[in-house]
């Protein structure tokens, strides 16, 4: 029972609930992140952000790039952030992928990196004493990065083998289904690893990848961010000796938005293998902000309408055992998200009463406003599930990191919660009138037993 | 409040034997009583519970396949004496605390994490769902329909990486008590009623089979008021279940599992008769990471078939049991055996790159077990490891994991056993344990594939399976060696080779 809105629940990482730092109660008119932030910016326009968190001798090191696949604008380009990530550990003229690998390898850090819609975050976890070590080989590939067209063209194939991992599972496509059907224009349209014809094509895009690189891999577009037992001052002393000569880059191309949806979509998938009916209802949404009162409304109607201790999980789950889960809930992006509610039913002769049940749940929302204790139950959980995920270096960066990507500013986290804190009962039912329209949903089933 | 940083609280310790080959004494002691241990991190407010119960799936009885699971999955997400498996969830969702429970061959635990301010409230929900049960008809269908399904709908189907797993795991315990999986079967689980599940726990969950585990920021006297909670449990723990050597493998035993999917999972393995207790194992680690460390870029196994050939997404080596925790490149504590496994995960590879890549993998092993690892390789990986393995425990609940687990093995505390261990060794200790423990000619591979027979075909007719590359031009020095993978003799036990339909595995 997290907070649906947590950074890695959006990467489908699941964080160990663990310690946070706090010195008192819980209260809306203090500050949810209690870590000290302290912040600096490079005349290239680089962020460096640091945070104190009681890690002895420990340091989780943050790039985040806010470059995902909604940059991906040119067509037959899909999944191109995530691949370009699989390049970035392929090595410079100085560091080979080897001897990067080496020094990681040397100083023992657990290092990797993810790509999401919205941004690219290269990650590593080690010893404080490597935060040198560490600046050097990465400030070097981010402004130095060469590969030839032989080491892209079988980077490729590494980034088909993760579709092909994934592929086994009837949730990619049923996601790549949904986005594809419910958005015309906007990039969100793709799935971030992407379609699986452009992967396939992915070796013959290189030139592409220059062009990637050039434009998105910029100092104005990045952000370091350190946690854990770092001095700010030595960081930020290290980060201009590193990437103080990191040149601005020529500007990014336009994102073109979403218009309205006029009219119910549908769709159906038919899977090969035996898999109980999954469905997908999806009403576009707004846009993350931590100063609109839209977003929040809709999270904490995620919780009232969706989340265990909802009464429609009761009733589907617990009580009439229809379906084996059913969740909902809007996705951080930076631009128009979804609000997506997945089911997966246990006797596909009741999707379409399911289906019912969860429009009689959303009409609710809309026409019922919720009592003061339930909303109070919900800010708990929201705020608790917080405080318990920050229990490392890593979670903690992992989460400002998050935030640091969708508005390029740390102090969001705090503001988004003082914004939950203020949502009414109203708020929310504003918000479900505003979105949950008819015409403005994208249903999607999956099953083995030949359609609807 | 008065915070303990960490306390580790034994009941009593696991009662466990094993094969003559074993060294199991350690995992036979009795009564250690009250043990404090210190965590660096102060003013926890989150207080971590681990509750493991030292039976697992080999204390199932015959014919209740997945009993072991649904027992504890009934309990953990169920509801108490006094409130409903919903009131539970009501009552937890402000908190968001969890609640939750893991399964393995040996042992069971039960995990519990919440903030400090809901202690009580928790501790006592927490508490009377594995002392006083509900045993909810309606939760016992939901937890039996979630399982079955699983096994149905998602790892026969959906899941190829882990059916894989699960296959081999299947093939390389047949007759073994470890043959035993947490889901159990299909008919197993359509047989099993709420009356066996108190039978499995009235025999399983008893004190003397008991550690409890608290991490965190709680106060003075709550151990005892624990020790005291948990004191109405039954005395004696059941009779320890006797392993048996896992069977022989000769030659390159390979079972094939067939089902529609768009490429190869591959799964090797062989038991190995060292675990953690034993001095090798350390020896062990270094040769692992070399050759395959999960989820990174130092084995040799992602670089030369991952970095070099682009065939799959990861390739990785393990000693023993390993599930990931979350998203992490960790291992989740609390899943000890006294008996272990060597293993090599290939993830998916396209059906023509199937066979290349296990005669690659084959192949690397015994490069390994041939030629041993190099000076400088022994020092950087020691290295490596030194500081790695204390990422491991960056977390109150994984570190209190961790601790149970080496007093399972019967060792220090495996984090400093690490250090300690690998200061003291060599190159030549390194490799002396590889060729004592590894090898590349008797291993049982699983392969998921809907090319069954055209891979059974292939792999009795000893035929070259050379590799399709994607795209590219490919260094000369690859394709020679290309030349020698595609051509290596895998040494296929043709009387062992089957081919099984995935829908027929975990049925009956």
């Amino acid at each position: 029972m997290g907070n649906s809105k947590s950074f890695t629940r959006a990467l489908l990482v699941m964080l160990t609930i663990s310690i946070f730092l706090f010195t008192g109660e819980i209260r809306g008119e203090e500050k949810i992140f209690q870590y000290p932030i302290t912040t600096g910016t490079l005349a290239n326009g680089l962020n460096v952000v640091s945070v104190e968190f009681d890690s002895p001798g420990l340091i989780a090191f943050y790039t985040i790039v806010r470059t995902g696949s909604r940059n991906e604008i040119e067509p037959g380009k899909s999944g191109f952030a995530h691949f370009f990530e699989h390049m970035m550990f392929r090595g410079t003229d100085k560091y080979s992928s080897e001897d990067y690998n080496n020094v990681l390898k040397a100083v023992g850090a657990d290092h990797n990196a993810f790509t999401s819609d919205d941004i690219t975050a290269y990650h590593s976890l080690s010893s404080s004493g490597a935060l040198e070590a560490i600046i050097q080989i990465e400030s070097d590939r981010f402004q130095n990065l060469k590969y030839d067209e032989e080491d892209f063209k079988k980077e490729a194939g590494a980034v088909l083998g993760e579709y092909r991992k994934s592929i086994t599972s009837p949730f990619l496509p049923l996601i790549e289904k949904l986005r594809d059907t419910a958005y015309e224009t906007h990039t969100y349209k793709h799935t971030t690893i992407g379609f699986l014809a452009d992967i396939e094509d992915m070796p013959n895009q290189y030139e592409h990848s220059l062009f990637f690189f050039d434009t998105y891999y910029r100092p104005e577009n990045c952000t370091i961010l350190v946690v854990g037992d770092v001095d700010h001052s030595n960081l930020m002393a290290l980060a201009e000796k590193y990437y103080g000569n990191w040149e601005r880059g020529p500007g990014q191309p336009e994102i073109p938005q979403e218009g309205a949806q006029t009219e119910e979509k549908r769709a159906h998938l038919t899977w090969e293998n035996p898999t109980l009916p999954i469905m997908a209802i999806g009403y576009h949404g707004p846009p993350f902000s931590d100063t609109e009162i839209d977003m929040p409304a809709l999270d904490l109607l995620s919780q009232l309408a969706f989340s265990q201790s909802s009464p429609l999980y009761r009733k589907l789950v617990i009580e009439e055992q229809l379906v084996d889960f059913v969740q909902g809930s809007a996705f951080d992006r930076r631009d128009a998200t979804m609000f997506t509610i997945f089911t997966r039913v246990k006797d596909p002769a009741n999707v379409e009463m399911v289906e019912q049940e969860i429009y009689k749940a959303i009409e609710e929302t809309k026409t019922v406003l919720a009592d003061e204790e339930r909303l109070n139950s919900i800010k708990s959980h929201l705020k608790y599930s917080f405080a318990m995920g920050l229990n490392s270096p890593k979670s903690v960066a992992g989460t400002l990191g998050h935030y640091i990507g969708l508005t390029g500013d740390p102090e969001t986290v705090n503001r988004l919660y003082k914004l939950y804190d203020s949502v009414t009962a109203e708020d929310i039912r504003n918000a479900a009138n505003k979105y949950f329209s008819v015409e403005n949903r994208t249903v999607v089933t999956l099953s083995n037993d030949g359609g609807e | 409040m008065n915070r303990h940083i960490f306390v580790l609280v034994l009941l009593s310790t696991l009662l466990a034997a094993g094969c003559a080959s074993q060294k199991t004494d350690v995992m036979k002691k009795k009564g250690i009583g009250l043990k404090v241990s210190k965590l660096p991190s102060a003013h926890s407010p989150l207080i971590a519970f681990r509750i493991l119960f030292g039976s697992g799936t080999i204390n199932e009885p015959a014919g209740k396949e997945g009993i072991a699971a649904i027992t504890a999955s009934v309990m953990a997400q169920g509801g108490t004496g006094e409130m409903s498996y919903n009131d539970v969830v009501q009552a937890l969702y402000p908190m968001a605390a969890n609640i939750g429970q893991q399964i393995n061959k040996e042992v069971t635990v039960f995990t519990g994490n919440v903030h400090v301010d809901h202690l009580e409230e928790f501790y006592d929900i927490f508490s009377n769902l594995i002392l006083n049960p509900r045993w909810d008809e309606s939760d016992f269908k939901r937890i039996v329909d979630q399982h079955s399904n699983y096994i149905k709908n998602t790892l026969r189907s959906n899941d190829d990486e882990n059916l894989g797993k699960a296959a081999l795991n299947l093939f390389m315990y047949e007759g073994h008590p470890y043959v035993r999986r947490g889901p159990g079967t299909v008919k197993s689980l359509e047989a099993l009623t709420i009356e066996d599940l108190k039978a499995y726990a009235a025999a399983n969950y008893t004190q003397d089979n008991l550690v409890i585990g608290i991490a965190g920021g709680y106060p003075d006297g709550f151990i005892d008021r624990i020790r005291a909670d948990f004191s109405v449990l039954a005395k004696d723990a059941p009779a320890v279940v006797d392993l048996p050597e896992p069977n022989p493998i000769s030659g390159i035993e390979v079972m094939i599992v067939k089902k529609p999917n768009d490429g190869a999972a591959i799964s090797i393995g062989a038991p190995i008769a060292v675990t953690r207790s034993d001095k090798d194992f350390y020896a062990l680690m270094i040769a692992n990471s070399y050759l395959g460390e999960h989820r990174t870029f130092n084995g040799k196994l992602m670089n030369h078939m991952r970095e070099d050939r682009g065939l799959n997404y990861g390739d990785y080596s393990y000693i023993e049991n390993f599930v990931q925790d979350g998203g992490s490149t960790f291992p989740v504590p609390n899943i000890p055996r006294r008996q272990q496994f060597f293993s090599i995960w290939i993830r998916p590879v396209a059906h023509e790159n199937a066979l290349f890549s296990l005669k690659q993998a084959v192949r690397e092993l015994d490069m390994l077990v041939t030629d041993g690892i190099s000076e400088e390789d022994f020092e950087t990986t020691r290295k490596y490891l030194l500081n790695y393995s204390k990422l491991w425990v960056q977390t109150a609940s994984r570190r209190l994991g961790y601790v149970m687990d080496s007093d399972w093995y019967g060792t220090e505390y495996f984090i400093d056993k690490i250090e300690k261990e690998l200061a003291l060794l060599t190159r030549e200790d390194v490799n002396a344990a590889v060729k004592k423990y590894l090898q590349s000619k008797n291993l049982k591979v699983a392969i998921v594939t809907e090319e069954a027979e055209k891979v059974r075909d292939l792999l009795l007719s000893g035929e070259k399976t050379p590799i399709v590359y994607q795209a590219g031009n490919t260094p000369q020095e690859l394709l020679d060696e290309d030349k020698f993978i595609e051509s290596y003799d895998l040494g296929i036990n043709a009387d062992a080779l089957k081919i099984v339909e995935a829908e027929d595995l975990f049925e009956g």
